[in-house]
């Protein structure tokens, strides 16, 4: 009888589901901290040892006032964007008033519906992974709640049908068979796999709109990396432990190592800086962009066109995601080909050597790729790879006059402290200015590094009007994150005439020695400047300090990273999957179901047509031998089902002759003679006269005389006969054919009278 | 005894909740296909799945499920009327839950008012359970049963399936007995025709009445050992017993309904039934005092039922008055005569007594005398202890 009363704790658990993942939508975590302590007081005071419940006028008055407090701060804000929010508040804390009111029907009728609703808001609110996730457990609480309700609710309706007779009617006794509370849970698990089987079929063929604005990006992950730097937003700085990817670098000797400095993966090149924006942009693609797929077989593809005999020795970087789903493929300089773990079309900028998946299909999921990398590449390779393509003069010119000044004592600076020789005149070479260009870069790098401080945090920082963030980072503050490093000193070099660039990317400093490899975390996101420091070659430079991040890493590592790429899996599958499923999505779904099972059955049809061909080919059985196949795949399907129906019918027969407890022989001995007994239940069954259990057959067969002689002379006939067989040691008809022309002739009776019957009750 | 002769119908009925689940998914369902929010969808879709699973656990949950009625034999005008059904569930895997028992027909205007329904919480795979219903009998005579339903709107409570089944029974329902009056009979019965006295067989475990042979059985304290040592032959005393009083209780129907006198407001057919609760309450109250009593229906072509007692004496007596058919015509002349056997004749007349119908000294009551012979509350009794008895001296008189 525990199923009657656990419906309390089921629909309180209900709404501690609700406030939670609302309170999750909302990412107020004081609201979730308050409303689930209320919660579980709640529980205590009104179960508790005492039982009290807050009076109706006090409960109301409580939803009242929350009502009101809400509807006065959105009336205040006047942020009509959250008004979903302002509702669910409400909601929340009338939930939780309700939770200490009395228990009755329409309370918890209430109780319900606001949590469903909470939910509901939550969905209109949040759809991050967390949020998803307790939507589902919702879901199971909701369904498990609504079951046990269902039978209290009965319960007490049955009860109350029986006090209205004010004491006429004895109290109820409730009719329960065996075993009922794991047959319950067994019956609520199967609702529940019904239900979520259910909701995931209309999930998918839903009609969608074409794109899911933002929800596309969330297809394709959040990460701390983007293919722009704006220095006046904070938030791109994350110190988000979340596992991206792993990287590994395994020597041409086929070895992995970890590398003495560390690796820098870079995912875009940016060339201009725009001040109005203060931001960096990549410079427009021009053409030369070469687009090449990768082999099925996973191996490589070269990148370059006209690569040179012999490439040289190359190294390769084993790249696996973890719960990253991008466009963008992270390289080490220079890539010279990639793999990919499945087809894909990738393309490569001659300008850049930045490399990008361009596959139409828009399922968001990640794939794995191993790249291989020349990290001091050819002069010829850099020819081949970059196609003649002559870097722009954009790599020059810096659009901030002010930083020119502070550029010159910057060198000033460095060459009185570093022996940094002086500048090349107009007549020196390329190559000259090249060199000195690279320990120019080198040298300021390094005295950025000595002067400057490494920082995540500029919110103490004032932003000072009308000056350009780079400016005030290398007069006025002198202090930032790798971004304003390398913007710092790519606007120093290219105001001091030396090419640079910025690049954003990964660094990967974290190494596990174990598994041998780098671990990326969503904060190794990184900014870095390249030099160049040839016609086609370019230098990474980075003046970020490396302790400084190399301690940030350390500072925040936790046990808690080990698992962190489960959770950060999940989350992506979640966004590419759920939340950014839209009808380009559905419609890609769908040709690859249809795809797949049409190329799996044609396969599978296939092979079985071969090895037939070829075991008629081996018992040279010629044109018949389909004939022979067909013939015999249909003897052995007809004989397992006649297998399965003897089967099936002698369990049957055991059970309706109640002879489980006999022993085998007698088991077969009176399923084989007694069947003809079943044989007639079956037929008043079907003719609408069931025998009811308490009934003796003998009873069964006078109550039916009483209904129609006929038929209950008929059948007493049959249950005389059964009783014989059954306990009088009767031989059945198996060993004399008389018995069983009287048996047949008993069911032919009996036959005729449910005839006789059927057109009796017609005829009334 | 109960046998299903029918199939059940099945039926599915949309209820109200259902409705308005049914209206806010359609509204959720709205929401979602305006505006791109895949959580909102997947709320919707596990909403619709709840109504689609609703009906199939529950349709697979009845499918299986078998029904029968076990018929009470009679049943009581103002007593429950406990009628039970046998529910058996022949799934091997799924069980059943949340079943709700009903008479389809069972109605007050019909005569059977629900007191209390059968609930059965769960029944599992194979297994077979039994529920109890209560209805509250409204009037005498034979009902008639046909048709229970068996339904249930787990798990979700969004629809609800029925299994109809047709099963008619007939159900005798005896008229209403009424506790009367302490002493009323015993006032009756003291001394006169009917009164106790001694037996003329021996049996009992009173005076001496005789000796007779020993037979095999007989106790060791039956023996009359004087006779033993006397004759040298076994032989065992016998001893008298007391005859309990005898009450012959003649209802008098004679007169057509519609020549009955009735006052204002009063209905003929009504006092009729009065009369028939009076004559049960006398034979119950015998029965309760352990007189003989005997039933003759003077009017309607009723063979009269002898002297005798015990239980099933009672049940024969209260059946034959359940089963009057007061549509039936009247005949006079039936009533007692002096020659029948020794016993105390109490006459139950509906309007007015009659002295025809029985021998002189019989006791004359009428329906409407009912209400002053039943018990009322014990301080009430005592205040009023002589009224009831004057009242009968004077209609006796009269």
């Amino acid at each position: 009888m525990t199923l009657l009363r656990r419906h309390r704790i089921a629909s309180f658990l209900l709404a501690i589901v609700a406030i939670v993942a609302f309170s999750i939508a909302e990412l107020d975590f004081t609201m979730l901290f308050l409303g689930v302590v209320l919660a579980v007081l709640s529980w205590y005071v009104t179960e508790g040892p005492r039982g009290r419940t807050l009076p109706d006028w006090a409960a109301n008055t409580v939803v009242v006032c929350a009502i009101g407090w809400e509807a006065f701060r959105f009336l205040s804000t006047g942020e009509i964007a959250d008004a979903m929010g302002a509702l669910g508040r409400a909601m929340v804390w009338i939930l939780i008033a309700k939770l200490f009111a009395r228990r009755t029907p329409t309370e918890e009728r209430q109780r319900f519906a606001l949590s469903t609703m909470l939910v509901i808001a939550g969905c209109l609110e949040s759809v991050q992974f967390a949020f998803g996730l307790l939507v589902i457990v919702y879901v199971c609480v909701a369904i498990w709640t609504t079951m046990l309700w269902r039978l209290a609710r009965s319960a007490e309706e049955a009860r109350h049908s029986r006090e209205l007779s004010q004491g006429f009617a004895p109290p109820l006794e409730i009719a329960i068979g065996r075993r009922s509370s794991p047959q319950f849970r067994g019956l609520v698990i199967a609702s529940i796999l019904v239900v979520l089987a259910g909701g995931v079929g209309v999930f998918i063929l839903f009609p969608r709109f074409a794109e899911i604005g933002s929800a596309s990006a969330a297809g394709r992950s959040v990460s701390g990396f983007t293919d722009e730097i704006r220095l006046r937003r904070g938030d791109r700085i994350t110190e988000s432990r979340r596992e991206l990817f792993t990287v590994r670098w395994i020597d041409p000797d086929g070895s992995a190592r970890r590398m003495l400095r560390p690796l820098l993966l870079r995912g875009a090149v940016l060339g201009w800086y725009d001040a109005a924006g203060e931001r960096w942009v990549p410079l427009r693609a021009e053409a030369g962009i070469r687009t090449l797929r990768t082999p099925e077989d996973g191996a490589f593809a070269r990148l370059a066109r006209n690569e040179p005999d012999p490439p040289g020795a190359a190294a390769t970087v084993d790249i696996e995601m973890r719960s990253f789903a991008t466009d963008v493929i992270f390289s080490i300089y220079a890539p010279i080909a990639i793999a990919t773990s499945e087809p894909r079309s990738v393309s490569i900028d001659p300008a850049t050597l930045v490399l990008r998946d361009v596959s139409t299909d828009r399922m968001g999921r990640y794939w794995n790729y191993q790249l291989q990398v020349q990290p001091q590449p050819s002069a010829e390779m850099l020819r081949a790879l970059s196609a003649g393509t002559e870097p722009r003069g954009a790599y020059l010119s810096f659009p901030l006059d002010e930083v020119k000044p502070i550029a010159e004592s910057m060198l000033a600076e460095v060459q009185a402290n570093s022996g940094l020789p002086p500048r090349p005149d107009s007549n020196a070479t390329a190559s000259e200015r090249a060199v000195w260009g690279r320990e120019a870069a080198r040298a300021i790098a390094a005295y950025l590094r000595t002067n400057f401080t490494y920082t995540t945090d500029l919110s103490t920082l004032p932003r000072v009007e009308g000056e350009d963030p780079i400016v005030s980072f290398l007069t006025r503050y002198r202090r930032g994150h790798c971004e304003y490093f390398a913007s710092g000193l790519c606007a120093v070099l290219r105001s001091l005439g030396v090419p640079a660039r910025i690049v954003t990317g990964f660094i990967a400093i974290e190494y596990d020695e174990n598994s041998e490899h780098y671990i990326v975390r969503e904060s190794n996101a990184h900014a870095w400047v390249e030099v160049r420091t040839g016609p086609d070659a370019w230098m990474a430079i980075d003046a970020t300090p490396e302790e400084s991040l190399i301690e940030l890493q350390e500072r925040n590592r936790s046990f808690v990273d080990r698992f962190r790429w489960i959770y950060g899996s999940l989350e992506f599958f979640w966004n590419s999957r759920v939340v950014s499923y839209d009808a380009s999505v559905q419609s890609t779904f769908a040709n690859r179901v249809q795809g797949s099972w049409r190329d799996a059955a044609g396969e599978r049809l296939s092979q079985l047509l071969a090895k037939m061909r070829a075991i008629a080919t081996d018992l040279s059985l010629g044109r018949a031998g389909g004939a022979w196949f067909a013939t015999i795949a249909i003897g052995v399907c007809t004989t397992l089902l006649a297998v399965l129906i003897v089967r099936t019918r002698r369990r049957r027969l055991r059970a309706r002759l109640g002879v489980l407890g006999a022993t085998r022989a007698e088991q077969r001995r009176l399923v084989r003679d007694a069947a003809f007994y079943v044989e007639a239940l079956d037929m008043l069954e079907r003719a609408g006269f069931m025998k009811p259990a308490h009934l003796t057959p003998r009873l069964f067969a006078e109550e039916l005389q009483t209904r129609d002689r006929m038929l209950g002379d008929a059948f007493l006939k049959v249950t005389d006969r059964f009783y014989s067989v059954r306990y009088g040691g009767s031989d059945g008809p198996s060993n004399a054919s008389a018995g069983a022309d009287s048996h047949l002739s008993l069911l032919l009776a009996l036959r005729a009278a449910i005839r006789q019957n059927r057109a009796t009750r017609r005829a009334d | 005894m109960p046998l299903a002769n029918d199939i059940p119908k099945r039926r599915t009925r949309v209820i109200r909740a259902g409705v308005v689940y049914a209206g806010v998914v359609l509204a959720i369902g709205i929401a979602a296909g305006s505006r791109p929010n895949n959580l909102l969808v997947w709320v919707f879709a596990c909403l619709l799945a709840a109504l689609v699973a609703s009906g199939i656990v529950s349709g697979f949950m009845m499918m299986p499920l078998r029904a029968v009625r076990i018929e009470p034999r009679r049943g009581r005008v103002g007593e429950p009327l406990l009628v039970r059904y046998e529910i058996q569930n022949s799934s091997r895997v799924i069980p059943a839950y949340d079943l709700h028992v009903a008479e389809v027909d069972a109605t007050k205007a019909s005569g059977l008012e629900p007191a209390g329904e059968a609930w059965v919480l769960h029944v599992g795979p194979g297994d077979r359970v039994h529920a109890e219903a209560v209805f509250r009998p409204m009037r005498r005579g034979t009902l008639r049963l046909a048709r229970f339903e068996v339904t249930s709107t787990f798990p979700f409570d969004l629809l609800r399936k029925v299994l109809i089944y047709t099963q008619p029974a007939e159900v005798l329902i005896h008229p209403e007995v009424h506790p009367l009056r302490e002493g009323v009979l015993e006032r009756v019965t003291a001394g006169g025709a009917g009164g106790q006295r001694m037996s003329s067989e021996g049996g009992g475990t009173d005076d001496f009445f005789g000796v007779r042979e020993y037979r095999p059985g007989d106790s060791v304290r039956q023996i009359a050992w004087k006779r033993l040592a006397g004759t040298g032959k076994l032989a065992s005393i016998e001893r008298s017993r007391s005859v309990p009083p005898r009450v012959r209780i003649l209802l008098d129907l004679s007169r057509p309904t519609s020549a009955l006198r009735v006052t204002e407001g009063e209905d003929a057919r009504e006092l009729e039934e009065r009369a028939i609760v009076l004559a049960a309450s006398f034979i119950a109250y015998c029965d309760q005092l352990g007189y003989e009593y005997a039933l003759s229906v003077a009017g309607l072509p009723i063979p009269p039922v002898a002297l005798r007692r015990g239980h099933f004496h009672r049940e024969k007596i209260m059946s034959l008055l359940a089963a009057l058919d007061l549509e039936l015509p009247r005949a006079a002349g039936n009533g007692l005569s002096a020659s029948e056997e020794r016993a105390t004749t109490i006459v139950v007349h509906a309007d007015r007594t009659d002295t025809s119908v029985a021998p002189s000294e019989a006791w004359h009551f009428t329906a409407r005398q009912l209400e002053s012979l039943i018990a009322r509350d014990p301080t009430k009794i005592a205040a009023d202890e002589r009224a009831p008895t004057a009242s009968q001296r004077r209609e006796v008189r009269a």
